[in-house]
Formats: structure tokens, C-alpha cells, sequence
């Protein structure tokens, strides 16, 4: 039978895939993303318990839990226009100035890769007879 | 102690999703160097399939092949590959429509565990408001293709070794709690001395010659292993020691109780003095007490009579533990409304501040000429 630690595994592994996303990306958008996958995750154990116990607060608190994360994202996205307005971009690392004190400061040592050069598209030669063109289309 | 047996501790069950898992998104996460993705996809397939194998066979029931089995594993699945998808790919575009699937799979699990109204609302304010909004936000910001903040990752190795981790312990905790199988077999061992007609003889210790009679009995190896198994089980079904004398008379300290007299008194007499009548009686104690512990601490009890708790005496409440129906819409707005009145309130405070708080940071300063 599909029971409790069933949806608590599942549970477990979208919260732990949210932290590493949070942990290593560096795009706004992409970390609160991860953010809200990880409160899938707790919602997902909050009705699971909710169906175990036979009565429906798990349920409530997922409610809230919904509640919150749109908050949450006005919220969130509000400031990353305002972030992007200043720096012209999303990256987290742009507001390194905002770290604890006494830590370095990260910087991209290695460069990134060539990007692969596009093969063109083929062009077809012209062809055949020239269509005549009237007079107008040159005016 | 409630973990105190020692037959399930880190095993493939566990380690191979994990390992599996840690190398298959360390490998996707964006890099400096360019991976060809087809071994991550490979290395992500066989974790996902030794998540199944985990589900499968870690907590000891039988999964039946039902619709309910299917949709659980499809939705799972998708859950999962989708929400390493998200978390690995370079477009936060896709990133967000990976999200949108990973949310309706979760939709369908919440569909599963008969909360048709949360799955409502998920959709539409999830996957229906809060993404597009990412969308619109990501197509404002960035129309130049994905920058180098996208190529790059921080810290890969640390993040992924210290959330595999976290998962790797959890899945044990989880393991160790809702697996009963050794509780299982220890309860039909202990029936299966208890009915039996004799004493099998390789329980029984032999009788020493006449002329050393003083001397202690050493019991037999076999007698010593069910012993063992007993002790082991005792320990999985009993949470913890009684502290006060007033303690001792709760129902849950008096079945703990029962059982330790019972593999007491199979230690030190009966299996010494081949009593059969002793050993039977004892084995049919330890196999009721264990049950009786064993569905009170599973929540399967039926609490047909009344049971003396911390909180005073339990008196029964019907037959099982209550299934909640799935038609429950109506049942949870008058959840909502009478026992979390306050907190309902409360949230929509909040919507109501973090709507204004979100006009008051977007807004454009004009310039002060």
C-alpha cells in the first residue's frame, strides 16, 4: 500500500533538490524558484500527514503555506525589477558588497568556454530568368 | 530508544539513489567546462530508479499493483526529474516552465492524498499566477539570451555533497521509523514457540550431570538469539523510560513492563528447567504486548478498550483509525473558519501589506530637478 513515508521520501527529495538549486545558482529568479521548490516539498509532507491523521489541519497549513509564497513572490519580484533596474542584470554576485564582513570576495577566475560556432544556413543560388520589374518599384 | 536496532542502518537501498543522485546533478549543474549531458541523463535515470527500488522495498509493506501505485510513481517521477531539470538548466525560462510541471505533478499527488481543493488552488495560483509572472519578469530582464551568471555555478561541490547528505540521513530516519519488519517477525517467532505443542529441543538447555547440579545453566545459542530478537524488538516499540512512579501505570509503561518480566523470566527459569507450560506463556505474552505496542505506535491501534495515557484515560473512539473522505471541500472551509479563524485573518493581513509593500518598492522615483 502507497502510505505516509511514501509521500514523506518524495517530500524529502523535492526539499533537498531546492537546496541545491538555492545553493548554487546564481540567477534571482532561478534561487527563488528553488525557494518555492522547497516549500512544495513541505506542503507535500504537510498533506500527507493530514491524510495519515485523518483530519484536515495538514491541509489548512499547506493553505498558508500557499498564501505566504505568493506574498512571497510580489514581493520578490517587486525587487528584482528594482535589483535590475540599478545593475542591469540578475546576478546574485553583482551585490557581493552586502556579505558578511571578513569574507572574500568571489570572483569568475575561470573564463567560460567559446560559444560553439553556428554552421550558416545553406543560401540557394539565383536561378532561371530575373522577373522584369516594373517601373514604379524603383521610384 | 526508538532507534535502537541496528539491522537497518546505511545500505544500497539508501546509498545508491543518493550516490547516484549527488553524481547526476553535480554533473548537470552548470560549468566552466562543457559536459556532454548524455552521461548525466544516464546517471539520473538509474537514481531514479534506485529511488523506486528504495520505495519499493524500504518500509516493508507490499506495494500492490494499483491505479493508485501508477499514478503515484508516474507523478513522483516527474517530480523529481522535472525538479533536476529546473535546478540544472541554463535558461531560466525553461527553468520556470520546469517548475510549472513539477508543480501540477505535485497537484496530482495532492490528488492522491484526497485534498481536491489544495490542488485547485495550487494550480491556479502556482502554475497559473506566480509563474507567469516569473515569465513576464524573466522576459523583461533578460532578452539577450542567458548571461554568464547562468553558465556559472557556486560552490557545486559543497552544495551537493552537504544536500545529499541531508537527504542520505533523512531517508535513513524515515527508513528506521515506519520500517516494523523486524518487530514483525520477532512477534510471529514469539507466537510460533507459543503454539507450538513442545519445546523445540535446540531452546531448552541441557541438563547438567548429577554431580555439578550447583552450577549456573548456560543457555543455548539458539535460546540466546531469541532472546536477542525479543530484546531488539522490545526496544523498536518503546519510546521511552517511565520517569515518575505515577508513570509506571499508564498503559504504554505497563505492556513494556509485562514483556521485560516475561523475556526475564524466560532467561533466567524456563528455558533452564525445560518448563514448557512457562515458556509458552511467556511467548504468548511477549507476542500480544508487542502487537498491542506495535499497532499503538503505527497508529493502526483500535483502542477497543481504554488505555491510561499522560493525558488521562483514552476511552475508545469507534472502530480504526478515521480514513478522511475526498470529497472534504466543505469540511476544510469549516476548518478553516472555526478552529484556525485567527490565522486566516492573519493571512490575508498579510496578502493585503505585501501587495502594498509591492506597489511601494516597484514604484519609480522622480527625479528631484
Amino acid at each position: 500500500m502507497i502510505s505516509l513515508p511514501h509521500y514523506l521520501t518524495v517530500g524529502a527529495v523535492l526539499f533537498v533538490l531546492g537546496l541545491i538549486g538555492f545553493l548554487t545558482r546564481r540567477n534571482l529568479i532561478v534561487m527563488f524558484l528553488s525557494a518555492e521548490l522547497m516549500l512544495q516539498g513541505v506542503a507535500l509532507n504537510f498533506v500527507a500527514f493530514s491524510r495519515a491523521h485523518g483530519n484536515l489541519h495538514g491541509q489548512v497549513f499547506a493553505l498558508f503555506i500557499i498564501a505566504v509564497a505568493a506574498c512571497e513572490a510580489g514581493i520578490a519580484l517587486a525587487m528584482f525589477l528594482m535589483l535590475y533596474r540599478k545593475k542591469r542584470s540578475l546576478d546574485i554576485s553583482l551585490w557581493q558588497a552586502l556579505r558578511d564582513p571578513g569574507l572574500e570576495e568571489t570572483r569568475d577566475l575561470v573564463p567560460l568556454p567559446a560559444e560553439p560556432k553556428e554552421e550558416p544556413l545553406p543560401v540557394l543560388s539565383v536561378s532561371g530568368i530575373e522577373p522584369a520589374r516594373k517601373e514604379r518599384d524603383h521610384a | 530508544m526508538l532507534l535502537a536496532d541496528s539491522s537497518n542502518d546505511l545500505n544500497w537501498t539508501v546509498l545508491l539513489p543518493v550516490v547516484a543522485g549527488g553524481l547526476a546533478v553535480w554533473y548537470m549543474l552548470p560549468s566552466t567546462k562543457r559536459r556532454p549531458m548524455v552521461f548525466g541523463a544516464l546517471v539520473g535515470l538509474i537514481a531514479l530508479a534506485g529511488l523506486a527500488a528504495f520505495l519499493v522495498s524500504g518500509f516493508g509493506d507490499t506495494i500492490p499493483q494499483t491505479v493508485e501505485a501508477g499514478l503515484f510513481f508516474g507523478f513522483s517521477g516527474l517530480a523529481v526529474a522535472f525538479a533536476t531539470l529546473m535546478i540544472t538548466g541554463r535558461n531560466p525560462a525553461r527553468s520556470a516552465l520546469s517548475f510549472a510541471i513539477v508543480v501540477l505533478s505535485t497537484c496530482g499527488l495532492f490528488l492522491l492524498l484526497a485534498a481536491p481543493f489544495l490542488m485547485a488552488a495550487t494550480i491556479v495560483i502556482y502554475a497559473g499566477a506566480i509563474i507567469v509572472t516569473f515569465l513576464f519578469v524573466i522576459m523583461l530582464s533578460q532578452q539577450e539570451g542567458p548571461s554568464s551568471a547562468d553558465l556559472r555555478s557556486r560552490e557545486p561541490d559543497l552544495a551537493v555533497v552537504a544536500g545529499f547528505v541531508l537527504l542520505a540521513s533523512l531517508l535513513v530516519g524515515l527508513e528506521r521509523v515506519y520500517d516494523w519488519r523486524n518487530v514483525d517477525s520477532a512477534i510471529v517467532h514469539a507466537q510460533r514457540v507459543a503454539d507450538a505443542e513442545s519445546v523445540d529441543r535446540d531452546y531448552l538447555s541441557p541438563l547438567p550431570p548429577m554431580e555439578n547440579m550447583g552450577s549456573p545453566i548456560p543457555l543455548t545459542k539458539k535460546a540466546e538469539e531469541f532472546l536477542g530478537e525479543m530484546r531488539t524488538a522490545l526496544n523498536r516499540v518503546k519510546v521511552a523510560a517511565p520517569r515518575t512512579a505515577e508513570d509506571r501505570r499508564l498503559t504504554d509503561h505497563r505492556l513494556v513492563q509485562e514483556i521485560e518480566n516475561a523475556i526475564t523470566g524466560l532467561k533466567i527459569s524456563a528455558f533452564k528447567h525445560h518448563d514448557v507450560e512457562a515458556i509458552q506463556t511467556n511467548c504468548e505474552t511477549i507476542a500480544k504486548g508487542l502487537t498491542r505496542l506495535r499497532n499503538l505506535r503505527n497508529g493502526s491501534a483500535t483502542f477497543e478498550d481504554v488505555v491510561r495515557s499522560e493525558h488521562g484515560e483514552v476511552k475508545p473512539i469507534g472502530n480504526g483509525p478515521k480514513q478522511l473522505p475526498a470529497a472534504n471541500v466543505s469540511a476544510i472551509g469549516r476548518t478553516l473558519f472555526s478552529d484556525h479563524l485567527l490565522a486566516i485573518e492573519l493571512a490575508g493581513t498579510l496578502l493585503l501589506v505585501a501587495t502594498v509593500g509591492a506597489i511601494a518598492i516597484s514604484r519609480r522615483e522622480r527625479k528631484a530637478s
